[in-house]
């Protein structure tokens, strides 16, 4: 449809209320003549005036960003009348609350798999003390000692764990602020943070009954995860443009499995990286821990 | 239909039979029965209608909820406050900044997950290397590594140096 006069075709907003669309018209760079839908969303949601009046108080430069935020709050009150964003947010607050769980749980495994690396490097690096250790190991299986190394086992991963999150938590200060609703999902970071103290205490008692060498032997495993963790979330930071992608998001999984697949290749590069250090420095401690052992002895 | 107007009456002459409705207080008109913002704006609470109104208009709020069923109205409202405050709060990008931090966090347990399923079946794999029987020299008791916890030894040593 053209205008009376004019060469160009009305935006969405003029067609739809059949006035005239003047270059100057504010909503012609948000609504194109073919979104009538898009804009009738909107429209329905907010209103002309209220989106003007929004538009007016912002910065010129971030315009487009807001209208971009208008556009994809009214598709999803369309989309979804009673719950609108809100059931968005609570689905992901929800996903979030299971991969923390899971990641949880692998994390637990993963952690019984690292600790007889370390046996093993100990067995490599002192031969002779290895038929003691291992004589003794045996022996304390009978007195009845693996409920407490069971509890021990798990001790680091709480740490680690209470670690890795209380700093994740630091760094979306911004959605805290933003979001009232997101009580449930930082609630249970709270009860992670409890498990982690109640891991430290164990710690604790386990400091007092040895002596400093192989409680450094238990702490430097969390620390060198928590720098990985680190770089992942620097990585992911670019994500943060494609805001109003974040409805095809929702229908399609296929982009951020694409997406996380092929960051899968990166990770796994970074983590054999760190894992070389990690060797490392196990190497080193446990270097100090032979022999103290062997002085003990 | 009858029904649920009684049962929208009851609600709002129960709070307050006499004062008002937000809604109504703020707009100025008398608040008649079976008005469909009492139920949801109690007089007390001034503000959640105020910026329900500011952002999204009561009329707009009004057809929203006419088009909604009863029982999902008061869901409805509350998602519209919640929304209305994430924009007055930040004009723009309202709540879908949260929406936003939320699905970077999402992505980021992902990769985050995906890293450490990699980390532990490179370490379960050389776990298998190492306890493989090549280097059976170190010792009779990690003949059988799937018998006994991989751990058990180490911990027995460091709680009893003797």
């Amino acid at each position: 449809m053209t205008l009376k006069g004019g060469t160009t075709q009305a935006c969405a907003a003029c067609k739809y209320q059949r006035k005239r669309c003047t270059p100057e018209c504010a909503l012609a760079p948000h609504f194109r003549p073919e979104h009538t839908e898009i804009f009738k969303n909107a429209h329905k949601l907010f209103g002309v005036r209220k989106i003007l009046r929004i538009l007016e108080k912002i910065d010129p430069s971030q315009k487009t960003e807001a209208m971009r935020s208008i556009i994809y709050q009214a598709n999803m009150r369309d989309r979804f009348p009673v719950h609108g964003c809100l059931g968005e947010i609570y689905h992901l607050q929800y996903q979030i609350r299971q991969a923390e769980k899971e990641l949880y749980a692998v994390l637990s495994q993963l952690q019984f798999y690292k600790q007889p690396r370390q046996q093993q490097e100990i067995t490599l690096d002192s031969p002779e003390s290895q038929q003691l250790q291992l004589g003794m190991g045996v022996e304390q299986s009978a007195n009845g000692l693996t409920l407490f190394q069971h509890e021990q086992q798990f001790v680091p991963v709480a740490a680690f764990f209470d670690q890795s999150y209380s700093g994740n938590e630091n760094r979306n200060d911004g959605y805290n602020n933003s979001n009232n609703n997101s009580g449930i999902h930082f609630d249970s970071k709270e009860n992670m943070s409890n498990m982690g103290n109640d891991g430290m205490w164990v710690q604790q008692t386990y400091c007092n009954e040895n002596d400093g060498s192989k409680t450094q032997l238990v702490n430097t495993q969390p620390l060198t995860i928590q720098e990985e963790v680190t770089h992942d979330y620097d990585e992911i930071y670019p994500f943060f443009d494609t805001i109003d992608d974040t409805q095809s998001y929702i229908d399609s999984k296929d982009a951020n499995e694409s997406s996380s697949e092929s960051s899968l290749k990166e990770t796994t590069q970074s983590v054999q990286h760190v894992a070389g250090n990690k060797l490392k420095r196990a190497e080193l401690q446990l270097g100090i821990v032979s022999e103290d052992y062997q002085a003990t002895v | 239909m009858l029904g649920q107007q009684k049962h929208i009456k009851h609600m709002a002459s129960s709070s307050h039979p006499s004062a008002p409705c937000a809604a109504c207080k703020f707009l100025r008109r008398k608040c008649i029965q079976g008005c469909v913002f009492s139920p949801y704006f109690p007089p007390e609470d001034p503000t959640k209608f105020a910026n329900v109104h500011k952002i999204f208009g009561a009329s707009n709020v009004s057809k929203l909820l006419n088009e909604i069923a009863p029982h999902q109205r008061e869901d409805a409202v509350n998602s519209l406050a919640y929304e209305a405050e994430a924009r007055l709060k930040d004009p723009v990008y309202g709540c879908v900044g949260a929406i936003s931090v939320l699905q970077r966090q999402v992505l980021r347990l992902q990769k985050e997950l995906d890293a450490t399923n990699a980390d532990l079946i490179r370490f379960s794999s050389n776990q298998n290397i190492i306890m493989n029987p090549s280097s059976s020299s170190s010792g009779n008791a990690l003949q059988n590594p799937n018998v006994l916890p991989p751990h058990y030894g180490n911990y027995s040593w460091n709680y009893n140096p003797n």
